[in-house]
């Protein structure tokens, strides 16, 4: 899966051609509006507050983001609006994550698709984790999937979403990995990781198919977890440093959640470049990196058309996978 | 007709409706036996039921219910569809004012005091909650005004 | 240092001078903002996030700002549904069922002084829970799997049969159409999309504001308008006495204290919170009632024994919502859920070594819950006066006042037309409903109940791989089922157990 590596390779490359400073191309859009697809205190609030800071902090907009609510399948609702009603807003940008795009690529946002707007930019990523309790008798990836070889009934998965969702994905994924059929394990969504993350500590399941930031964060906090495994293409910086990646245990499993941005469709090409060259300025500022680590999100900066050409990459591996698991694509 | 009867005879259309869209919910696989129609047709079942005493057996009639002012609410009844449906395209400001003028004298108001009323409403709750409170509500064509 | 010399120190911080006055403020914006219907603490606690942090104010000082807001909104949703019988909040919609036929026999002031004081107790007591047993409650919010949380629901369902007096069909009838509703959406076990009819705005299932606002305040409207035609008052005339008096006060003290227990154990439980405490505290209450003191019992016309036990329940319930959060870092509600959002903002993560780590942080906002408790009594009670003035605005400035903040709260949380017109169609069904003596209290309940135990059943199933023997598998799980049968069969033994009773009696007489 090597897409992943070269988007990430290619986003690194560009990171550094922005150091010519891109000139602003048109003038700021009037009251600047991040659209968060989902409850207030969520990953998409998150990442519009993240939008919000960050754009702010760099002086590359000079007014407020005002961050407005749109819940509704992980992000349907609001593709929705702005494909339909709301298509030529040049101040509205709506948060986006792999969990979107998959969605999109099952097609669950309606008859659109991919093509239906403009991807802006990609501002940061998060990677799926195997969490397990401290005292969990699995000492490593390769011990949980002998167990799940011998008896897959033994071990009870949790995820934060049900079938199709991302962390289903990652379940059935380590189940193909450890050569068993996805349909046999024995699998219980919860609704969320922090549930999941609940139900793992009150020993309800064995193993949680979380996300690597809420559960470093959670485990920082003093929760008794630990993880197994992340599936990421190299070992993350820092203390995660420590945990071996999916993919040097054996079993090459990987899933990035990339975060970002796009506006509508029929926003003019200078308010497009406007927005992508506000992110490209602000992700090269020097706080931009303290900020994200707050949140605990990973760098993987893109904009402009290389956010689209990732995207569609990332939703043909999607629809791929679906059909793979045997998922009705509509 | 009884108004119980009235009611059982809905809640049955419900139960129908329910059961229409309801019992062709299959999960293609799922990891637990209950399957994701049973709660729905188990809803559809007890409100049947409901609906089946309640035209079986209705109730005495409630004497205190008052009859109903049947043009008066639809008028209420359609203002506040139509002040839903408007309220993003018209934006708050002009919607609120527009609509609110009209439910106020539905209220016994003089037309000035529902003029008074909607233009006061429209204009300080924007402020408040757009301006104070970071509420994000839709401009419509004064977009580019205020 | 030992509990007390915390406790000691938090106060110390909760009161430097700029922290009480955050909290003051934070008291009288969550208690505005708890008036107004559609707007809950989830809204005021999100809405005040950037400005927070614009103000660049401390982890502490943001932390009891949003607390004070959090617990003053609780406070606030009761005035409007005693005195208009449009609750604020989810968890005000059982204070209707008794504040307004109160407010209605002129004894508004009664009721709005009564259940300030109710609530006061009830957070009294869960925050004086959380400073003595906040780390040992901790493992019973972690003990609650999904097996437990289904007899939890079976349970609350056999208390809710206390609701089924009057007119049994019609309240079953509510009961099940809530749970219908809470079967639109994705369903979370199986990824079903279920009576979404090919719309997105229907995925995520009906948002539970626009259902509340619509349910309560539109309809309401409505009712409003059929009164004012049927030449009747729309409103209470009178405020009556303003503050309850000494007999009252201990007419209700034993209501009060079993409401903010039950409060206080269903408020640990991440998920269940305010709406499902008042219930069971409702219906707890109203049995006792019926068992006690039947002659006395007013319940439906005005009891303060139901009002005052519903008030302290979903108070204590939303101050014993921060132990999960403050001991485990689990959020228990959408609010606190922000409020752990905005620690990690500072870089502090949540979880059990915040009360080792960040003492000051943790006791501040314990301390600070108390001072911010007094500061909402000794508000509310004189401001009784001023909220009565509610009822002397004429119908014509009230009505659109209602609609307009009724909209704005609907389209805060998900800006879609759709939404909105969903608000209004409930609204106008459920004025139907009303009108046919269809009570929508047990609608709610059915909407929050059904949801946590259709999917704590399936993921329970899920977790057996299919045995049903899981249910009653853990001791916590036996006793739950114990009690709901023990509810069920009561009632319909009593009768018998009392004519067997009798019979004896009068044979060795």
């Amino acid at each position: 899966m090597s897409f992943v590596s070269r988007a990430v390779s290619a986003a690194a490359i560009s990171l550094g051609a922005f150091t010519a400073a891109p000139s602003v191309s048109a003038a700021e859009p009037r009251n600047p509006e991040c659209i968060a697809p989902a409850q207030p205190g969520g990953g998409f609030d998150i990442t519009c507050k993240l939008a919000q800071a960050s754009l702010q902090q760099s002086g590359a907009v000079k007014s407020q983001v005002r961050v407005s609510y749109m819940p509704g399948g992980i992000g349907a609702v609001a593709y929705n609006a702005v494909v339909g009603q709301r298509r030529a807003e040049p101040g509205t940008i709506v948060a986006f994550s792999a969990g979107s795009l998959l969605n999109l690529a099952q097609g669950k946002f309606g008859a659109y698709t991919e093509k239906d707007v403009r991807w802006v930019a990609s501002i940061g990523a998060d990677y799926g984790a195997v969490v397990v309790r401290n005292e969990s008798e699995f000492k490593s990836l390769d011990g949980l999937m002998s167990a799940i070889k011998k008896d897959a009934t033994s071990v009870i998965i949790g995820a934060g979403g049900t079938i199709g969702s991302q962390d289903w994905m990652k379940a059935a994924m380590a189940a193909r990995a450890a050569g068993i059929d996805y349909k046999t394990m024995r699998f219980v969504a919860f609704e969320g990781g922090g549930d999941c993350a609940t139900a793992l500590q009150g020993g309800h399941v064995h193993v949680c198919m979380n996300d690597v930031g809420d559960s470093q964060a959670a485990i920082d906090g003093g929760a008794p977890l630990k993880l197994l495994a992340i599936f990421s293409e190299d070992r993350l910086p820092g203390k995660l440093a420590e945990v071996p990646t999916a993919k040097e245990q054996g079993f090459d499993i990987q899933w990035p959640i990339v975060r970002g941005f796009y506006v509508g469709p029929d926003v003019s090409d200078a308010d497009y470049k406007w927005w992508a060259d506000a992110f490209a300025t602000t992700m090269q500022s020097p706080d931009y990196a303290a900020e994200l680590q707050k949140r605990n999100l990973f760098p993987l900066p893109m904009t402009g058309e290389q956010t689209t050409a990732f995207v569609e990459e990332r939703v043909a591996a999607y629809k791929k996978l679906a059909a793979d698991f045997g998922l009705a694509v509509k | 007709m009884h108004t119980d009867r009235i009611l059982g005879v809905a809640a049955i259309a419900v139960a129908a409706i329910m059961l229409a869209f309801g019992y062709g919910l299959e999960a293609p696989f799922a990891y637990e036996p209950t399957g994701p129609r049973a709660f729905p047709l188990i809803a559809a079942g007890m409100i049947a039921l409901c609906g089946v005493i309640l035209v079986w057996k209705p109730g005495e009639a409630d004497p205190s219910v008052p009859p109903m002012p049947g043009r008066a609410i639809v008028a209420l009844s359609g203002l506040l569809l139509a002040y839903a449906l408007l309220f993003q395209p018209l934006g708050f400001v002009i919607a609120t004012t527009v609509f609110m003028i009209p439910i106020a004298m539905i209220f016994g108001a003089k037309w000035w005091q529902g003029v008074l009323v909607g233009a006061v409403l429209s204009v300080s709750s924007f402020l408040l909650f757009d301006r104070v409170l970071d509420v994000v509500l839709p401009t419509g064509p004064l977009g580019g005004i205020i | 240092m030992d509990t007390l010399s915390y406790l000691i120190h938090g106060f110390g911080i909760a009161l430097a001078p700029t922290n009480l006055f955050l909290a003051t403020i934070g008291a009288v914006v969550g208690t505005m903002v708890g008036v107004l219907p559609g707007l809950g603490p989830i809204n005021a606690v999100a809405m005040l996030v950037p400005v927070v942090f614009a103000l660049g104010l401390p982890p502490e000082g943001s932390l009891i700002l949003m607390a004070a807001i959090y617990i003053g909104s609780e406070y606030g949703g009761r005035i409007s549904a005693i005195l208009l019988n449009v609750p604020g909040e989810a968890s005000a919609v059982m204070t209707a069922l008794e504040g307004y036929p109160l407010a209605r026999q002129g004894k508004a002031g009664i009721a709005l002084s009564l259940s300030a004081w109710t609530s006061f107790v009830g957070s009294a007591i869960a925050t004086t829970g959380i400073v003595l047993a906040a780390p040992v409650l901790a493992s019973w919010a972690l003990a609650f799997g999904p097996v437990e949380y289904v007899a939890l629901m079976v349970f609350a369902f056999a208390c809710l049969t206390g609701l089924l007096t009057d007119q049994p069909v019609k309240a079953l009838l509510a009961i099940m159409l809530g749970l219908g509703i809470s079967t639109i959406g994705i369903d979370a076990n199986s990824g079903v999309y279920r009576y979404t009819f090919g719309s997105p705005n229907l995925v995520d299932g009906v948002q539970f504001a626009t259902v509340v606002i619509g349910l309560f305040a539109i309809s309401e409207l409505l009712i409003m308008l059929e009164t004012m035609h049927a030449g009747a008052s729309v409103r209470i005339q009178q405020l009556g006495r303003s503050l309850f008096n000494l007999s009252e006060m201990r007419f209700t003290n034993a209501a009060t204290l079993r409401g903010s227990l039950i409060g206080f154990f269903v408020g640990i439980l991440p998920g269940a919170g305010g709406t499902v405490a008042s219930a069971l505290a409702y219906t707890t209450e109203k049995r006792v009632v019926d068992k006690t003191d039947p002659e006395g019992s007013r319940f439906g016309k005005g009891d303060m024994r139901g009002l005052a036990s519903v008030e302290a329940a979903n108070n204590s319930a939303s101050n014993s919502n921060f132990i999960p959060m403050l001991t485990l870092g689990i959020p228990s509600s959408g609010t606190t859920a922000i409020m752990l959002g905005v620690l990690t903002l500072y870089n502090l993560t949540p979880g059990p070594a915040l009360f080792r780590s960040q003492p000051d942080l943790v006791w501040g906002l314990i301390a600070s819950l108390f001072i911010g408790n007094f500061i909402l009594l000794a508000i509310n009670i004189p401001l009784v006066g001023v909220f009565a003035r509610m009822l002397s605005v004429p119908a014509w400035v009230l009505v659109p006042f209602i609609v307009v903040v009724s909209a704005i709260g609907v389209y805060s949380g998900k800006s879609t037309t759709f939404d909105l017109v969903l608000m209004v169609g409930l609204g106008i069904g459920a004025y139907f409903l009303r009108r046919a003596n269809v009570p929508m209290a047990p609608l709610i309940l059915g909407l929050v109940l059904g949801k946590i135990l259709e999917q704590s059943l399936r993921r329970a199933l899920s977790l057996s791989a299919g045995d049903v023997a899981i249910l009653w598998s853990s001791p916590i799980s036996i006793t739950l089922w114990a009690m709901a049968s023990a509810v069920l069969l009561i009632p319909l033994l009593m009768p018998r157990f009392r004519r067997w009773r009798e019979e004896t009696m009068t044979e060795t007489d």
